[in-house]
């Protein structure tokens, strides 16, 4: 039902059941707003968003009031002014005065709030919070003192990520955020997305940094440093230094890493390549032998953390191949470091990646053989962009560079897995060769491309129907899990990803990209695939020789050790 | 159990201690406890660990890093768990991770405390190469 309301003098139609900042949003009238999110529920908490509707006594907060009709609203009277200014310097009152050499300085939402409402003096004096600084955990730092409790990460972790590590603890001028029991982020249940990061607006939550020790690791010259590139860094890295996503980006950046003291810098994307091989060979196998079906997906680490602690009865469920980064990691360690014929000990491993998560799948002791971690250091987009503006490397202009042998190239499917869906589409199109011996007919499957939470598709492949889900983020993992665990789901291959859209969207990539930006970034990896020649894993002639190689390169009986991966039950406070 | 690796852990906080204790038992190892910088002195006059854990705040405010010294002065050999929570509490940052700091804090690990168990025993079995 539509109906019109005044606002400023002027008449504007507003619809029932939407709340008064939807209704001026939509109108192009812009309300300063802190705690709101627009796809998180209202709360109300920070007050920022009020405004004046005549009648009532106190001015309302506009992100929670629903619209009714005959309102009449003032968005900018000078009380709704004085009053929104007043609730920035209360905030600023205990908020630690560190603004240069704060992490965020330039991307604070507190920041450009203070000078978008001049303020310009310190009119109020409070206690400085002094709390706990917690870097126990291994993706996510939280500095509580920076933390201004408008909630978003509280609202994200639980009804986004359906993890709920955070909650309001205490009450009053107590309030906190604070995990299960109070205890150090380390022992609770957060499983490292990094999503309450994207959508925190100070700096009270910010990722566990690995630039120092790679600066020093940088000037080691006693061993060879590796870095391999993530296919999503490419979609995203470019908003940082003006260049536009897409191919071209990827051989700037090794130009650029290759300039800052790496020896080689490789591609991921080599390594999904040979996971989706893995993963379709294991496929093929669980559907003849019929066990363990679902074949569920176990490349997104932060999915994989969520299993072990919530859904342990699935862990039978997971692929046992490793995750691109991990693969890469071990055959940097092993297969490249006898063909170039230095020690596992004296190559240093980096990552550099969208996820945040990666940096806990790195430290897993899983990932560890004599004592020597396959990956040593894990960057997020991130922290890359700021290595390259550390040691001033001009982006744009830098002559672009291909990345190492033997891990160069790599087909399109193995750059797809950025987006949510996509390495289910590289299994399908390995799947269908390594069953039938010829190529999928459809290569683009648009059921797999939309952006609703579940997706669903059948492939016919030889005799039978392949039924593969797709879940786009955790928002709706207790359903979709539970049918798993009961037997109710009936499909061969379910993926699962746990930020929503896929690693495109994941917890280590620029902080406060518009809905617009993302889009394009998930359409840039599209990109590749429409224009790329080699589209499945199995067309890569790089992999067939490495696969070739292999066995005899480091010794037959640890290919297993090396490829494949186990998962563990994890007790955890929830 | 034959080559059962031994470890000094040393705290001034009981409670710890004795958690601790029982989580590298349990991973297998022999465990040494001392609850101050001098009784971890007196005991590594007589004995060489395999691997050493010291907090760092205890009767003095840089014990651990004194224990650290002197325990790489007597064996050089042994690693070295630095275990602290002193960035939590004081917001003082440091690591090992830059040359200069590796300089004058002479442990081979430094950790923050509340350490998951998975996470410790890997750190450990690094350092000690198993």
């Amino acid at each position: 039902m539509e109906f019109s309301i005044e606002v400023n003098n002027r008449k504007i139609q507003a619809r029932k059941g939407d709340t008064i900042l939807e209704t001026l949003t939509q109108n192009g009238i812009k309300i300063p707003r802190l705690c709101s999110v627009k796809s998180l529920s209202p709360t109300g908490a920070c007050r920022i968003c009020v405004v004046e509707v005549e009648g009532m006594k106190n001015l309302v907060a506009s992100c929670s009031y629903p619209v009714s009709e005959g309102m009449v609203i003032h968005t900018h009277s000078p009380r709704v002014l004085k009053a929104r200014k007043v609730l920035v310097e209360l905030l600023l009152s205990n908020h630690p005065d560190d603004c240069l050499y704060c992490e965020r300085n330039g991307n604070c939402e507190l920041q450009d709030l203070s000078y978008e409402l001049n303020v310009r003096e310190r009119r109020i004096t409070g206690v400085k919070s002094k709390l706990k600084l917690d870097l126990s955990g291994p993706c996510i730092v939280r500095d509580s003192s920076k933390c201004i409790l408008c909630g978003r990460c509280v609202r994200v972790c639980d009804e986004i990520q359906s993890v709920s590590t955070f909650e309001f603890i205490n009450r009053g001028s107590k309030t906190r955020i604070g995990t299960s029991m109070n205890r150090d982020l380390n022992f609770s249940n957060c499983i490292g997305c990094g999503q309450c990061i994207l959508t925190c607006p100070t700096k009270a939550l910010h990722e566990q940094s690995s630039l120092d020790r790679l600066q020093t690791e940088l000037y080691n010259n006693k061993q060879q440093k590796v870095i391999q590139l993530d296919p999503a860094i490419m979609a995203s890295i470019g908003e940082e230094f003006g260049v536009k996503p897409g191919k071209e980006i990827e051989g700037k950046l090794v130009a650029s890493l290759r300039k800052i003291g790496f020896n080689y810098v490789f591609s991921t994307s080599f390594a999904a390549d040979m996971v989706l091989m893995e993963c379709a060979a294991e496929l093929k196998q669980r559907m003849e032998t019929k066990e363990n079906l679902p074949l569920i997906s176990s490349f997104c680490p932060a999915w994989v953390k969520y299993a072990e602690q919530f859904y342990p009865e699935l862990l039978p469920h997971l692929s046992k191949v490793k995750s691109p980064a991990l693969m890469l990691g071990s055959i940097t360690k092993s297969y490249f470091a006898n063909t170039i014929g230095v020690k596992q000990a004296d190559i240093l491993s980096v990552v550099a990646t969208p996820c945040l998560a990666r940096k806990f799948e790195s430290q897993r002791i899983e990932m560890t053989r004599n004592g020597i971690s396959d990956v040593d250091i894990v960057l997020t987009t991130r922290e890359l962009a700021h290595l390259i503006r550390i040691y001033g490397i001009d982006l744009q202009n830098i002559e672009p560079l291909l990345p190492d042998l033997p891990f160069r190239t790599s087909s399109s499917s193995g750059k797809l897995y950025a987006n949510a869906g996509g390495f289910t589409e590289g299994v399908l199109r390995t799947l269908y060769y390594q069953t039938t011996g010829k190529e999928i007919p459809t290569t683009k499957i648009g059921e797999l491309r939309s952006i609703s939470g579940i997706k669903e598709y059948e492939q016919k492949i030889g005799k039978e129907q392949v039924k593969v889900v797709v879940s786009n983020g955790l928002t709706n993992i207790n359903s979709l899990a539970k049918a798993i665990r009961e037997g109710k789901l009936d499909a061969h291959f379910v993926e699962i990803v746990a930020c929503q859209g896929g690693c495109v969207n994941g917890g280590g990539q620029p902080i406060g990209l518009s809905v617009k930006d993302k889009k394009m970034h998930a359409k840039s990896i599209y990109d590749i695939d429409d224009t790329e020649i080699m589209k499945a894993a199995h067309k890569n002639a790089l992999l067939k020789d490495v696969y070739d190689k292999f066995s005899e390169v480091v010794g037959k009986k640890n290919v297993d050790i090396l490829l494949y991966t186990r998962y563990t039950k994890r007790d955890v406070l929830r | 159990m034959k080559n059962q690796k031994t470890i000094l852990l040393v705290d001034d906080d009981v409670d710890f201690l004795f958690q601790m204790k029982l989580q590298l038992e349990r991973f297998g190892f022999k465990v040494f406890t001392a609850d101050s910088q001098r009784e971890a002195e007196e005991f590594i006059k007589t004995f060489k660990p395999d691997l050493a854990i010291f907090d760092l705040m205890m009767e003095n405010e840089d014990s651990g890093f004194i224990l650290c010294y002197k325990m790489k002065r007597l064996y050089p050999d042994v690693p070295i768990v630095l275990a602290t929570a002193v960035s939590a509490e004081t917001g003082l940052l440091f690591g090992l991770d830059s040359d200069e700091e590796k300089r004058w804090i002479k442990a081979d690990l430094y950790l923050e405390k509340g350490i998951r168990p998975d996470q410790l025993q890997r750190e450990i079995y690094k350092l000690l190469k198993l």
